[in-house]
């Protein structure tokens, strides 16, 4: 009898029902989307923000200072102390591995262009582009200033780091832009540089344009500036690009004083300050520090980004549970007629409130899935076209929505059948 | 008439009109506070991305030449219209500007070379704010004696907060004072920082700088318009962008400006259509005050007029009350996330009001499909 009542119900009487599951599936729908993306933002964004580079830097523990001014490092070559290349492929072991986006070792020294009668005093930068690193488990990793610096840019090519130092024939070089222009440079000129008494026959392959001091410089794969320093197998700096989640009070703390339990939790968290204690321990000799430019910015911008996203994500959440909780109370309010007659035909206040109970969750259940299913699609849909990777599907908002649909629904309904259920059958009847 | 039947409706059906005015209401809330939110934004984003530091750099035009010379040093005086700009006119609110001379100095024992940066000090706490200095900023641009001084230049000079420091150049010596120790990772952490003329005498170059880092303001795209009208001004110097800072901040405003403009509109949207399905929930149940009408003699389009002015109104009433709350709520968010209450954008009140009413009206137009329906069904059939 009472699936009956329920069946006809929704037979007899479909536009209201309808429009209930309509209204409630467009609201899950936004709840969804909103937590989908916010929920994603930060992975996203931290993304984004590694087109700024470095955020981490790797020196010698023991080095004199570096005399750097404007992005160039005015130290002779012979003094300072050096890194192992060789011990880069450890980097991919380390427990955050796969947040490390790429890293560039750094070798540099001053040296002279020749191009036909003129000379240009300069520097000369080696650098991978693209270079593979064996790693200790036996598989190889690309990486370079492609994934560290990406607002570098080439006119003409990069060269090519498979060909470095076998076969006689010119090495392949990238000219910076000011000392291209300088010296009247174009890709696939012939040029001559040389370090420190030795001369090496170059091709330019391609111009440099990075806005810093590189576009002064000559840029030559690592290994052809280690054979000419003398320096083989060895760099001066890394660029680490890794992506992290903002520090918070905890992540700001002092590992050495944390309890174990603190201390697991903070190395398998991706803070800046964990990756980097990764990296010293994987690199022995080394010093990483932070860059905190980049770092800070990153943190506070990414914080106030998912702050406002989850504000908006409430705000749309709160508002269409009013809207929803109001067309609920509407299609109650709307029966009073009905409930007068079931009562008249003694069904009790329990049976009344069961019936259009029951009404609700059958409402809510089809809604909030409805709801659920489209709110990933539309979340799906931002990721993509914001970030060009489509959000990820989480089946852990679905409990979330199916509860906030009931509670909607039900609180929204709740009050005005406690109302109506209350009522006598014959002034209802009358329409009193 | 038309009046008295409006406004026995509304009075007679107010429990049903509240609960319609409650969804009409939240939704314009919510609508308002986030186009309010999404408007003001782009700058505050742009503001906290500027904490980036110095997206400009004026240096010499002339070519620094040899390799182990720092660069070629220009007169004090060319940068007179970037310092009026800075702090003349409004137009350049905002603008900071840091001009230094980088020297190459040793260490009291002759055994540590460091570079010396002389600038104004003053102007570091809000052009780098991400400078983590422990001790003291040094806050008056006079001050002949503090200096700043990176933390691996202090490890290796053994300095702290407080201890004195005398650095060398040829024969002349300058004696400083510690203030603070600075932490940035970058560059900075192997240099001092001092005044600017106590770095020039020192070097023997008066009125000389080496650089000068600027922070423009606004959006990467003002700041370029700005830098691009400042740099004919400065003669022999050139004026350019740190490519690293100002390509990074214009691709992340944007990716930033693109999800909220698609969150935002997204929800914008579904919520106009959840208001309508709830105002369209209201005109079905009102079929038999439609048929009760019609009964009573009543035309079809006076009616139908009466239902819309009673949907219209409601919409206006919603919609006002919405834009003002979300106003309201709009600027708390933003107060809880920026620390700034976002700025009132008033074209968004009539905005919402208009969407809220139309949307009313589209709730209240299938009322008309009931033109054809004769009085007698629909009265039987709501019995």
């Amino acid at each position: 009898m009472f699936f009956r009542i329920l069946g006809e119900s929704f037979l007899r009487n479909p536009a209201r029902k309808w429009l209930e599951a309509v209204a409630l599936a467009l609201g899950m729908a936004i709840t969804t989307a909103a937590m989908v993306t916010a929920l994603d933002v930060g992975d996203r964004m931290a993304r984004e923000f590694r087109r700024l580079g470095a955020n981490l830097v790797v020196t010698p523990k023991t080095d004199t200072l570096p005399l750097e001014i404007g992005g160039t490092d005015y130290r002779p070559v012979e003094e300072g102390a050096y890194l192992r290349d060789d011990d880069l492929g450890k980097l991919r072991t380390i427990f955050w591995r796969l947040n490390l986006v790429g890293f560039s070792p750094f070798l540099e020294a001053p040296t002279e262009l020749e191009r036909g009668q003129n000379r240009f005093a300069t520097r000369l930068i080696g650098t991978w582009v693209a270079h593979e690193v064996a790693v200790p488990d036996g598989t190889t990793y690309r990486t370079g200033v492609l994934e560290t610096h990406p607002w570098w840019k080439v006119e003409g090519a990069w060269f090519s780091e498979e060909e470095v130092n076998t076969g006689p024939g010119p090495r392949d070089v990238v000219v910076g832009a000011s000392l291209a222009s300088r010296a009247g440079i174009r890709p696939g000129d012939a040029v001559q540089v040389q370090v420190a008494g030795k001369v090496m026959e170059a091709r330019v392959s391609g111009i440099l344009t990075s806005g810093g001091a590189e576009d002064e410089a000559i840029v030559a794969p690592l290994a052809e500036v280690q054979e000419l320093t003398g320096h083989r197998g060895e760099y001066r700096r890394l660029a680490v690009s890794a992506l992290t989640v903002p520090e918070d009070e905890f992540g700001k703390r002092d590992p050495d004083t944390m309890k174990p339990a603190d201390y697991d939790r903070w190395f398998c968290t991706p803070y800046i300050s964990s990756i980097a204690f990764q990296i010293k321990q994987a690199l022995p000799g080394a010093e990483v520090r932070v860059v905190r430019q980049v770092a800070e910015t990153e943190g506070r911008v990414l914080g106030r980004l998912s702050a406002l996203l989850w504000l908006v994500s409430v705000t749309a959440l709160v508002s269409v549970a009013l809207v929803i909780g109001s067309t609920s109370a509407t299609t109650v309010l709307e029966r009073r007629r009905e409930i007068g007659l079931m009562k008249a035909l003694g069904a009790g206040r329990g049976r009344i409130v069961g019936l259009f109970v029951a009404e609700q969750v059958l409402v809510a259940v089809c809604g909030g899935l409805a709801g659920y299913l489209a709110g990933e699609g539309l979340g799906y849909l931002v990721g993509r076209i914001v970030f060009g990777i489509p959000g990820t599907g989480r089946i852990v908002l679905l409990p979330v929505v199916m509860a906030l649909a009931l509670a909607v629904t039900l609180a929204g309904s709740l009050w005005p059948l406690g109302r109506v259920a209350r009522l006598e059958a014959a002034p209802v009847l009358r329409g009193e | 008439m038309f009046w008295r039947v409006l406004r026995q409706m509304i009075v007679r059906g107010r429990g049903r009109l509240a609960v319609a005015l409650v969804a009409l209401v939240s939704g314009a809330t919510a609508s308002a506070a986030l186009l309010n939110l999404e408007f003001d934004a782009e700058r505050k984003f742009t503001r906290e991305l500027r904490t980036l530091g110095p997206n400009y750099l004026v240096r010499s035009a002339v070519p620094a030449g040899a390799s182990d010379e720092p660069g070629a040093v220009f007169n004090e005086e060319a940068l007179e219209p970037l310092l009026r700009a800075a702090h003349g006119d409004g137009d350049g609110l905002g603008m900071e500007v840091a001009p230094s001379l980088y020297v190459i100095v040793r260490s009291p024992g002759g055994e540590t070379s460091l570079v010396l940066a002389g600038t104004w000090l003053d102007e570091y706490p809000r052009l780098t704010p991400w400078w983590s200095v422990n001790g003291a900023w040094v806050t008056d641009r006079e001050n002949a004696n503090a200096c700043l001084v990176g933390q691996q230049a202090a490890a290796k000079l053994r300095v702290r907060p407080g201890s004195p420091l005398e650095l060398h150049y040829g024969e002349r010596t300058a004696a400083l004072r510690v203030a603070g120790i600075v932490s940035t990772g970058g560059a900075e952490d192997d240099q001092v920082f001092t005044n600017l003329v106590v770095a020039q005498q020192l070097a023997g170059l008066p009125g000389k700088i080496s650089v000068a880092e600027v922070s423009v303001p606004g959006s990467p795209r003002e700041a370029e318009k700005k830098a691009a009208q400042l740099a004919p001004q400065l003669a022999g110097l050139e004026m350019r962008p740190l490519r690293q800072i100002a390509e990074a901040e214009g691709q992340l405003l944007a990716r930033v400006q693109d999800l909220l403009f698609w969150s935002v509109g997204l929800i914008l949207v579904l919520t106009a259509l959840c208001v309508l399905a709830t105002t369209l929930a209201l005109a079905v149940e009102r079929r038999a005050d439609v048929g009760l009408m019609k009964a009573l003699g009543g035309q079809m389009t006076r009616i139908v007029r009466l239902f819309l002015v009673e949907a219209g109104l409601l919409g206006a009433a919603g919609g006002m009350a919405g834009a003002v709350m979300g106003t309201l709520l709009s600027a708390w968010i933003g107060r809880q996330v920026f620390g700034t209450a976002t700025s009132v954008r008033f074209e968004v009140i009539p905005l919402i009001l208009a969407v809220m009413v139309a949307v009313a009206l589209l709730g209240a137009l299938p009322l008309r499909l009931l033109s054809h329906v004769r009085p007698g069904t629909v009265l039987r059939e709501s019995e």
